[in-house]
C-alpha cells in the first residue's frame, strides 16, 4: 500500500480543523459535509443556530466531528469569538472557508439603493473576508503548508451580472483579495483560493420557484446540463483546495459551474 | 466629465479631453498605502474599500442619469494581478472593473457603452516595489511602468469615447506597457 493510499484511508483531512461560514444550508453545508467525510473537525459557523445545529448533528450522527457556533460574519467580534472557541475546542485551525453571504436581490444599477442593495453584500462578502481572514491568520500561519483560506466567490465576479449588478463587484473584490493574499501569505506556505460555483443553493432554488424559466435557462446554457450539487459538485472542489493535493495551487479561482463560463 | 480625486483625476481634468460622445470618466479611488492584510483596521478598510466603492456607484448612476453615452472607468492593474500588502486597494480596483461589465450588460439597451482602462499602478501613486513582479517576463515595452497620462492614457479615452467604438462595451483595455498580459 502506498503512503498516499494509506493517507486517504485515514481521511485526507484527518487531524485538521475547518471553519465553514454560512454552513447552515446550501453550498456551505455541502462543503462542511464533504470536509467532514475526510476526517476534518468542522465548525458550522452559522448566523442561525436553528439551521446550523442540525447540520452539525447530522455530521456527528454519521461518525464525523462537528460543532455549531453562532456567528455573524459582518461582525469582527463575532468572527473572532468563533475562531477563539474553535481553537479552544480543537487545538488549532488549519482551514477557513468563507462562504456566508446575504443581501443579493435583483435590481437596476441606476436605481440601486446603497442601504438596500449594497450594504449587506459588502458587509457579509468583502468585510466578511477581512474578518475571517484576519481572525484565522495567526492559526493558518502556525499551520504552515497545511494552512488554507478558501473564499466562495461567483462566476458573476468575473463576467458581471445583468440581474444583480452590485453582486458582481463584491464577488470580484473577493477574488482580488484572494490573489493578493496568495502573494502575501505564500512565503509561509498558506494558500488562498476561490471557488466560483453555480449550485442548487436555497437562494437559487427560491429564484427557480419565482421564475421557473430560470432553471431551464441555466441548464440550457450549461454544457453539463444541470445545476451543481452543493455537496458532490462544490464540496469536492473545496475538499481538493483544503487538502494537500492542492499544495501548489494558490491565488486561483476554480469556476465550478458545469462548463458555463469558459472565459479564462 | 472626470469623476474622482487624486493626481490622475487632476491630470485628466487638466488635459481637457474632447470627445464626440458625452462621456463620464470615473477614476477609481485607490489607496496607495501598503498595509499587511492582518494589520488593516476597520477605518483603513472603510477608507480603501467602502467609501471609494460608494463613490464609484454614485458616479455611474450620475452618468446614467445625465444620459451620457460613454462611461469609462480607470483602474490600476492590481485588481487583476493581486498585490501583496495592497489587498484593500486590489479589491476596489477589481470591483470597479467588474461593475463595468454589469453596467454594460444593463445599460447597453439604452445605447450606452461602459468600458474600463487598466493602467500601470504607478499612475495611482502605487510604488511598483509594493506590487512586486506580476509576470515571469519583463514588460514588453521599453520604459513600461513609468506611465504617462497624456501620451498613454488620453488617446485611449478618446478612442473608447468615439462614436466609432459603439460596439465596444464591457471591455478592459490594459495599458501598462505589456506588463500584465493575462488572460
Amino acid at each position: 500500500m502506498t503512503p498516499l493510499a494509506m493517507t486517504r484511508l485515514a481521511g485526507r483531512l484527518a487531524g485538521r480543523t475547518a471553519i465553514v461560514t454560512g454552513a447552515g444550508q446550501g453550498v456551505g453545508e455541502g462543503i462542511a459535509r464533504r470536509l467532514a467525510t475526510e476526517g476534518a473537525n468542522v465548525v458550522i459557523a452559522a448566523r442561525r443556530v436553528d439551521t446550523g445545529q442540525p447540520v452539525a448533528d447530522a455530521i456527528v450522527a454519521s461518525g464525523g466531528s462537528a460543532i455549531c457556533i453562532k456567528t455573524d460574519v459582518s461582525s469582527r467580534e463575532s468572527v473572532q469569538s468563533c475562531v477563539d472557541a474553535t481553537v479552544d475546542r480543537f487545538g488549532g485551525l488549519q482551514i477557513m472557508v468563507h462562504n456566508a453571504f446575504r443581501g443579493a436581490s435583483p435590481h437596476r444599477l441606476e436605481d440601486a439603493d446603497l442601504d438596500r442593495h449594497w450594504s449587506h453584500m459588502s458587509r457579509t462578502g468583502v468585510w466578511g473576508v477581512l474578518f475571517t481572514g484576519q481572525s484565522a491568520w495567526p492559526h493558518l500561519r502556525q499551520s504552515g503548508s497545511a494552512g488554507r483560506f478558501i473564499i466562495v466567490s461567483s462566476p458573476s465576479g468575473i463576467e458581471g451580472s445583468a440581474n444583480i449588478p452590485l453582486y458582481s463587484p463584491v464577488k470580484a473584490a473577493e477574488r482580488a483579495i484572494a490573489k493578493s493574499l496568495a502573494r502575501e501569505w505564500g512565503p509561509v506556505g498558506v494558500t488562498v483560493n476561490c471557488i466560483a460555483p453555480v449550485a442548487a443553493s436555497p437562494a437559487l432554488l427560491t429564484a427557480f420557484d419565482r421564475a421557473p424559466a430560470l432553471k431551464s435557462a441555466i441548464e440550457s446554457r450549461t454544457p453539463l446540463g444541470r445545476v451543481g450539487d452543493p455537496d458532490t459538485d462544490i464540496g469536492s472542489v473545496a475538499l481538493f483546495l483544503a487538502s494537500d493535493d492542492s499544495s501548489y495551487v494558490s491565488g486561483q479561482t476554480i469556476v465550478c459551474d458545469g462548463g458555463s463560463f469558459l472565459g479564462l | 466629465m472626470i469623476e474622482g480625486v487624486g493626481a490622475l483625476a487632476d491630470a485628466l481634468r487638466a488635459a481637457q479631453i474632447e470627445t464626440d460622445q458625452s462621456t463620464t470618466v470615473v477614476v477609481a479611488g485607490i489607496s496607495a498605502r501598503a498595509i499587511a492584510f492582518a494589520d488593516l483596521t476597520d477605518d483603513d478598510f472603510d477608507a480603501a474599500w467602502e467609501q471609494p466603492m460608494r463613490a464609484a456607484i454614485a458616479a455611474f448612476q450620475s452618468a446614467h442619469q445625465a444620459g451620457h453615452r460613454r462611461i469609462i472607468a480607470i483602474v490600476p492593474t492590481i485588481g487583476m494581478s493581486g498585490a501583496p500588502m495592497l489587498s484593500h486597494a486590489a479589491a476596489t480596483s477589481e470591483a470597479i472593473r467588474v461593475m463595468v461589465k454589469s453596467a454594460a450588460r444593463q445599460w447597453g439597451v439604452d445605447g450606452m457603452t461602459v468600458n474600463c482602462i487598466a493602467v500601470a499602478p504607478i499612475l495611482f501613486g502605487i510604488d511598483p516595489a509594493d506590487v512586486g513582479a506580476v509576470s515571469l517576463a519583463p514588460p514588453a515595452l521599453a520604459g513600461a511602468g513609468a506611465g504617462n497620462v497624456i501620451d498613454d492614457i488620453v488617446p485611449l479615452i478618446r478612442m473608447v469615447a468615439d462614436s466609432d467604438s459603439h460596439h465596444l462595451t464591457g471591455a478592459t483595455l490594459t495599458a501598462d506597457g505589456g506588463t500584465w498580459m493575462s488572460p
